[in-house]
C-alpha cells in the first residue's frame, strides 16, 4: 500500500487505540510520524518567507533579513496572520453555511427543532416575530447581512453578543471586525508581498478575526445549529470503535457542518429506507461519529437515537475507524478529513462522498449539497452507499475492537443543558468556586495531534493534573473526542479528581471533565464564561478560568486561539504556533497582551509544569476576587 | 572511529545542519527557542551552493593529517587518539588563525562577536546519540560512519 510503510507507530494516550493502530496493516498518521520526525528548524520558528520569487528566505545569522529587508518580527507576523485569516475563513464558511440552510429551512417552513435557541437568538438580536419561521429567517438575515458587510463596516451584531466591558475594550483597541468574510480578506492582502511589515498591527489584526470567528464562526454557529438541530440534552452514551455495530450499514461522517446531514439523518431511518438495507441483509443504516461532526451529533444525541450509534474517535482516530473495516461509506462536508483516509478507503472498497468542495478528498465523488435537491440526493446517496456494501460486505475482513472507548460517557453539555441541570440559574457552580470545592474552571479545547509526546498525550495528562487540582475541565472539540475514549468523561473518573472536585462530582453523579462536544462549542465556553462573569459582576479576565488548547492542530486552532487571548483569557498551548524566531510576537504574546485584552499565551508541553502554571493563575484570580 | 560522512547529492540546502549546530551550542535551547540572531549565534557547517553543482555541504572532516592541527603553535587543536576527532583548548589558543588559513575546507572561522576564539565542530562531545547536525538532517546527506584508519 505504501512502500514506505512503518512499522513503528506513535504513542497514544488511548492504549487500546494504540495497540490496535500498531497492528494494523494499512498505513495511518501514526505510522507516518515516524518518517516525519525531522523538522525545520525555520518552519518551527516562524522564520520562513515564501512570499516572492527571491526567496524562499530564512533568518540565519550571516542572513539577518530576507532579501526585501523583512525582519524576523516581519516575516513571523506576516505568517502568524496569513494563518488567522485562513483559520478564520475556515470558521466562517462554516457559519455562512449554516445560515443560508436556516434561511432556506425557514423559508420552506422546515422544522424549528430549538424552540429555546430560537428565543434566545429572538432576543438578543432584537427580532419581535411571533411566526418562528418568519423569526428564524430574519435571525438568519442578520448573521448573513454581517458576514457580507465590507471591512470597513463594523458588524452589526458584535455589540448585541458581546459582554459590555469586552466590547468596550475591542472598541478602544480599534478591533471590531468589519464583515467576517472581508476581513479574511484584508487579512490575507495585508500579508502578502512588500505590504504591512508592522509586527503589533498585524496581532492586532489576529485579535479581530479572533472576534468574528469566535462570535459568528463557533458562537452563532451553535446557535443557528441549535435552532435546526435542536438543544444538547446532558446523557451517557457510548464511544469508541465499539460503537460500530456491523448488523447495520455504516456510514462515516467527517466535518463540522451538521446541518447539512439534518435531511439525510431522518431519511435514513424512515420505513421504505429501512427496508432497502434489509434487502441486502442489513438491519438498516447508522452514522457512525468522526471528528467534530461526529462530537456534535453525540451532543444533539437524544435527538438521534435511531440513527446514530455514537462517536468513535476524533480526527487521529479517523483512519482507526475505517480500518476496521465495518464502515461501508464516508460523509464528509469539511475538515477533518485526512488525505490519509483515501488509500484506506480504495483498499478496503469504502465509498467516499464529499457534500462541499472544500474538503473534496481527491478518490471521493463529488456531491455538493444543495438544500432544494436535498431529497433526490439524498436518495442518491443512500443508493450508493448500499452499493458499496453490497459489494464489500463478506469480502472486506473485519477487525472490530468491541473493547475499545466505553458505555457510558456523559455528553450533551451545553450552556443551556448545563445551567438547566445546576436547577436554571449558575448560583450553585459559583457557590462551589467561591466555596473551594471547585478551585477554577479549565476550558481544555482545540484539536488532537500527535505531537507533544504522541496523540492526545499531552491532553490527557493535563486533564489529569488539573482535575487532580480540583480545577473542573470543560473540553470541546477532538480532545473530547480523545478524553473520553480514554475515560475522563464517565462519571468513575471523578476518582481521579482531586478531594474536593471528587466529592462535588460524586455529589452530583457527573465526571470532573464536561463534554460540550466539537470545536465550534468553544463558543458555548464562551457563553457559559460570560454568563459566570455577568452573575458575578465582573470582567472575563477576573474569573478563575484559564483555556489550554495542547494539542492544537491547525489554523483555526489559531483563530480560536486569537478569539481566547481577545476574551482576555489565560491561554495554554503545547506547542508554540511557528512564533518563537520573533521577540516582538514573544513579547506581545507573552506579556504585552495582559496590558491589552487581559489574555496571556503560555507555552509549555510539560503536562506538569503547564498545570502548575494554570493554577497558579487561578489561584491569583481568586486572590483579586477576595475568595 | 566515527566520522560524518557527506553525500552532497541528498543535500537541499534547508540548513538544518546550521539550526542543529547553533542549538547545540546554546545551552537550554531546541529548535523553538535557538536564537539565531544572537552575536553567539554561530555554526561550525555551512552550506555553499554552486551553480552547475548544487549544494555543498561544508563539515569538520577531523582530518587524518590535521592542517589545523600541524600549523597550531600553541597547543590549543590536538587530535585525540582514540576518538580521532580533532579537539580545541579555547584556554591554550592564541588566536593566531593560522588554523584558518591552512584548513583546506574552509571550514574554521574566528569567532564573528571578539574574534578571540575559533569556531570548529566538536562533534557534539562525543554524544551517546551523535553530532546534532546528523539528527537534523531530513535527508540523510550526512550521516556518522564507523571508519578504519
Amino acid at each position: 500500500m505504501n512502500s514506505n510503510f512503518s512499522c513503528k507507530t506513535c504513542a497514544s494516550a488511548d492504549k487500546k487505540l494504540e495497540t490496535f493502530i500498531s497492528n494494523l496493516s494499512v498505513d495511518t498518521s501514526h505510522h507516518r510520524m515516524e518518517g516525519q520526525s525531522i523538522k525545520c528548524g525555520f518552519g518551527l520558528q516562524g522564520i520562513c518567507c515564501r512570499l516572492c520569487s527571491n526567496g524562499p528566505c530564512r533568518i540565519t545569522p550571516d542572513g539577518p533579513k530576507g532579501v526585501c529587508g523583512a525582519t524576523a518580527d516581519t516575516i513571523v507576523a506576516r505568517n502568524f496572520l496569513r494563518a488567522v485569516s485562513a483559520g478564520s475563513g475556515c470558521y466562517i464558511h462554516i457559519v455562512e453555511n449554516t445560515a443560508l440552510l436556516l434561511k432556506k429551512t425557514a423559508a420552506n417552513k422546515g422544522a424549528i427543532k430549538g424552540k429555546i435557541a430560537l428565543a434566545k437568538l429572538a432576543e438578543i438580536f432584537e427580532v419581535n416575530e411571533t411566526d418562528e419561521h418568519v423569526c428564524a429567517e430574519k435571525i438568519a438575515d442578520l448573521v448573513l447581512a454581517d458576514l457580507y458587510k465590507p471591512d470597513y463596516i463594523k458588524m452589526e451584531l458584535v455589540e448585541k453578543m458581546a459582554y459590555k466591558p469586552r466590547f468596550d475594550r475591542w472598541k478602544e483597541l480599534g478591533i471590531l471586525p468589519g464583515g467576517a468574510k472581508s476581513e479574511v480578506f484584508a487579512g490575507v492582502v495585508k500579508t502578502s508581498t512588500n505590504l504591512n511589515s508592522d509586527p503589533v498591527d498585524m496581532y492586532l489584526n489576529c485579535l479581530k478575526l479572533g472576534i468574528s470567528t469566535g462570535l459568528y464562526g463557533l458562537t452563532l454557529t451553535n446557535l443557528l445549529n441549535d435552532v435546526m438541530l435542536g438543544e444538547p440534552s446532558i446523557r451517557l452514551a457510548p464511544v469508541g470503535l465499539r460503537v460500530i455495530d456491523t448488523d447495520y450499514i455504516n456510514i462515516m461522517i467527517t466535518g463540522h457542518q451538521h446541518s447539512m446531514f439534518a435531511y439525510l439523518q431522518e431519511r435514513l431511518i424512515q420505513e421504505d429506507v429501512i427496508e432497502k438495507a434489509k434487502a441486502v441483509g442489513a438491519k438498516g443504516f447508522k452514522l457512525v461519529g468522526c471528528t467534530c461532526v461526529g462530537q456534535d451529533l453525540q451532543l444533539r444525541g437524544e435527538h438521534y437515537k435511531d440513527v446514530f450509534n455514537g462517536h468513535a474517535g476524533n480526527n487521529f482516530t479517523s483512519e482507526a475507524i475505517l480500518a476496521t473495516g465495518a464502515i461501508d461509506a464516508v460523509l464528509s462536508e469539511f475538515n477533518c478529513t485526512l488525505p490519509g483516509i483515501e488509500p484506506i478507503c480504495d483498499e478496503l472498497k469504502i465509498k467516499q462522498i464529499c457534500l462541499d468542495d472544500v474538503s473534496k478528498k481527491a478518490n471521493a465523488e463529488m456531491k455538493p449539497f444543495v438544500f432544494e435537491e436535498k431529497e433526490s440526493q439524498s436518495n442518491e446517496i443512500i443508493a450508493s452507499v448500499i452499493e458499496a456494501y453490497q459489494a464489500r460486505r463478506g469480502v472486506v475482513a473485519l477487525n472490530l475492537d468491541a473493547e475499545h472507548g466505553n458505555d457510558d460517557t456523559l455528553t450533551g453539555v451545553s450552556e443551556g443543558s448545563l445551567k438547566s441541570f445546576l436547577g436554571g440559574t449558575w448560583k450553585p457552580l459559583i457557590d462551589l468556586i467561591v466555596k473551594g470545592e471547585i478551585k477554577g474552571i479549565a476550558g481544555v479545547v482545540g484539536c488532537s495531534s500527535l505531537t507533544a509526546g504522541g496523540h492526545d498525550v499531552l491532553t490527557v495528562n493535563l486533564v489529569k493534573e488539573l482535575i487532580a487540582k480540583d480545577i473542573l475541565v470543560l473540553s470541546a472539540g477532538c480532545s473530547s473526542g480523545g478524553l473520553e475514549n480514554v475515560g475522563l468523561m464517565s462519571p468513575q473518573a471523578a476518582s481521579l479528581a482531586g478531594p474536593k472536585l471528587r466529592a462535588v462530582c460524586e455529589s452530583l453523579g457527573i465526571p470532573p471533565v464536561l463534554n460540550f462536544g466539537p470545536c465550534l462549542a468553544i463558543g458555548r465556553l464562551e457563553l457559559v464564561a460570560t454568563e459566570l462573569a455577568e452573575a458575578i459582576g465582573v470582567d472575563l479576565p477576573q474569573l478563575p478560568l484559564v483555556l489550554s488548547a495542547p494539542q492544537w492542530l491547525e489554523e483555526q486552532a489559531l483563530a480560536d486561539g486569537a478569539f481566547g487571548l481577545a476574551l482576555g483569557l489565560p491561554l495554554h498551548l503545547g506547542l508554540p504556533p511557528f512564533v518563537t524566531g520573533s521577540s516582538v510576537a514573544v513579547q506581545v504574546f507573552t506579556q504585552d497582551m495582559l496590558n491589552l485584552t487581559g489574555g496571556q499565551l503560555i507555552i509549555d508541553d510539560n503536562a506538569q509544569s503547564a498545570a502548575q502554571t494554570l493554577d497558579s493563575i487561578i489561584e491569583k484570580k481568586r486572590q483579586e476576587l477576595n475568595i | 572511529m566515527k566520522r560524518i560522512i557527506i553525500d552532497r547529492e541528498k543535500c537541499d540546502g534547508c540548513l538544518n545542519c546550521n539550526i542543529a549546530c547553533i542549538s547545540a551550542h546554546e545551552e537550554g535551547s531546541n529548535f523553538y527557542t535557538v536564537n539565531l540572531q544572537s552575536p553567539d549565534a554561530e555554526t561550525r557547517n555551512f552550506i555553499k551552493f554552486d551553480v552547475g553543482k548544487g549544494y555543498l555541504p561544508i563539515f569538520c572532516r577531523h582530518c587524518d593529517e590535521p592542517e589545523c592541527v600541524l600549523s597550531c603553535m600553541s597547543g590549543a587543536l590536538e587530535k585525540d587518539p582514540v576518538s580521532g576527532h580533532v579537539q580545541y583548548d579555547e584556554n591554550k589558543c592564541a588566536a593566531c588563525y593560522m588554523c584558518v588559513m591552512n584548513c583546506p575546507f574552509g571550514v574554521l572561522k574566528p569567532d564573528k562577536k571578539n574574534r578571540t576564539k575559533v569556531i570548529k565542530c566538536d562533534f557534539c562531545d562525543d554524544k551517546p546519540d551523535g553530532p546534532s547536525c546528523v539528527k537534523a538532517c531530513p535527508k540523510q546527506a550526512i550521516v556518522v560512519k564507523e571508519v578504519n584508519l
